[in-house]
């Protein structure tokens, strides 16, 4: 996923700007930048927040924003590969839910601090099958940009994330390796029981 | 200090340090499979596994602890303080293989970056070339290989020293003889080894919340970070999983049974 050789010494977007346009856009007329950006600013909001909104504050503010710009059904079906065939229409939808939910999980533990950081995009490319890719960076206090890119895939009629690459490690591909692994070494149930310890441990820490 | 996932990609390189140096520090849950699935990059898979198990307890029962103890006793500054002073000593490295893959304009800012630093900078205490805007690159041996087009070869994860490739090891030998650290003494390479254990903390812990299988968590993240650096961020090969994206799509949720 992400990022290196990027020089950035001024902190040149604030995100403040871009959310309130963003926000007031209909979700299904959204560009793809759009989308990103206010997916960005929504993560940054709670983690501004984080401390007072607590885990299920955070779960819960989050929700509606990863749902909304990340097409989770989609991803579920990406990271388990050719395995996805083999599972039954139950077993489809029960992997499908629980990675929404490990991905709202995720991201409510992990965004709760906040030490100045922001968002800022660097440029977008359509991918040869007619993706888009959206370039930009979060710069970090006294540390490196990172480099973060998103991959979106139109969606009906709007655009979503299918996958982030940050300083060139796949979210999706890495998710990908992992799971295929376990349903094929160790079987459905054994991962859905993983999944589930992970929702639970991020509710927890 | 933050623990946000983006910490885990900033503290990713000192992890793998880390992991090149000390052992790796991941949790054992989902490793002890004996049967596992033959994957091109991980022909050694069986291998590697057990390595990673035994790199787990020796940093489990040594590494950590001292770890520990060394970030408890030791000030933040003192932290960053010895943090700078090896890293601008492997800027001797970055210089060298700036010049063997021809990378001179990028060659003569990282040789100013030692220079300053390693005056003005305190013997490289202070990063006094962060402040001007000169950023720290990456540059080795092993992405120097890549470079002249030495292919990556399978991975390999080697007892106590951690997660590399084929084409790693020559890479880390040459890194290691061409750094000065290596000939200061012993006693200053261990207080680098525990100071670079004691910065990979943050990684570390980020790994044990966020992978299913640990094993596989780090050789993914290992092997895109490293072909990400050895292609200066130009690699497609990350949104590659994209082209897999039409026969997905193609596969509709079967019906659920009532």
């Amino acid at each position: 996923m992400i990022f290196r050789y990027l020089k950035f010494g001024i902190i040149c977007v604030s995100m403040v700007l871009p959310t309130t346009k963003v926000f007031a856009l209909d979700n299904s007329t959204a560009t793809a930048k759009q989308v990103v950006e206010k997916f960005q600013a929504d993560l940054i909001s709670v983690m501004k927040n984080g401390k007072q909104l607590g885990y299920a504050g955070r779960y819960s503010n989050l929700e509606n924003s990863v749902t909304n710009s990340h097409d989770l059904p989609k991803i579920a079906r990406v990271i388990v590969g050719k395995e996805w065939e083999k599972l039954s229409g139950d077993q489809q939808k029960k992997l499908e839910d629980l990675i929404i939910r490990l991905s709202i999980s995720s991201y409510a533990h992990n965004f709760k601090d906040y030490a100045g950081e922001s968002f800022s995009y660097d440029s977008e490319e359509e991918t040869t099958r007619g993706g888009i890719l959206i370039h930009s960076h979060l710069n970090i206090v006294n540390d490196k940009p990172v480099k973060f890119d998103y991959m979106l895939k139109e969606t009906g009629t709007s655009w979503r994330i299918i996958n982030i690459v940050a300083n060139g490690v796949s979210d999706l591909a890495l998710k990908r390796s992992e799971y295929t692994s376990i349903l094929q070494q160790e079987g459905f149930d054994s991962l859905v029981s993983k999944i589930n310890d992970k929702i639970n441990d991020y509710s927890k820490l | 200090m933050n623990n946000n996932p983006y910490r885990f990609v900033i503290n990713l390189p000192l992890k793998l340090i880390l992991t090149l140096t000390v052992s790796s520090v991941f949790y054992l849950n989902g490793c002890a499979t004996s049967k596992t699935v033959e994957n091109e990059k991980d022909p050694y898979e069986q291998f590697n596994r057990s390595a990673f198990k035994f790199n787990d307890k020796v940093d489990g029962y040594l590494a950590k602890p001292i770890s520990d103890g060394y970030r408890y006793i030791t000030p933040q500054f003192v932290q960053t303080g010895v943090y700078n002073f090896y890293n601008n000593l492997k800027n001797v490295n970055v210089v060298i293989n700036d010049a063997l893959q021809a990378k001179f304009s990028q060659g003569a800012q990282d040789t100013g970056r030692l220079a300053i630093n390693s005056t003005l900078g305190l013997v490289g205490i202070f990063d006094v070339a962060k402040n001007i805007g000169w950023e720290q690159n990456e540059e080795d041996f092993d992405q120097t290989l890549a470079t002249w087009g030495v292919p990556t070869g399978s991975y390999l994860v080697i007892p106590i020293l951690g997660p590399t490739t084929v084409r790693g090891v020559p890479g880390a030998a040459f890194d290691t003889a061409a750094n000065p650290a290596t000939y200061i003494g012993g006693a200053v390479n261990v207080v680098s080894l525990i100071n670079t254990r004691a910065n990979a903390e943050g990684a570390l812990k980020f790994i044990d919340e966020a992978a299913l299988d640990p094993y596989i968590f780090t050789r993914e993240s290992f092997l895109q970070w490293r072909n990400n650096l050895a292609t200066d961020g130009k690699s497609q090969a990350s949104y590659g999983i994209d082209l897999d994206l039409e026969s997905e799509e193609s596969t509709p949720m079967k019906e659920i049974k009532k």
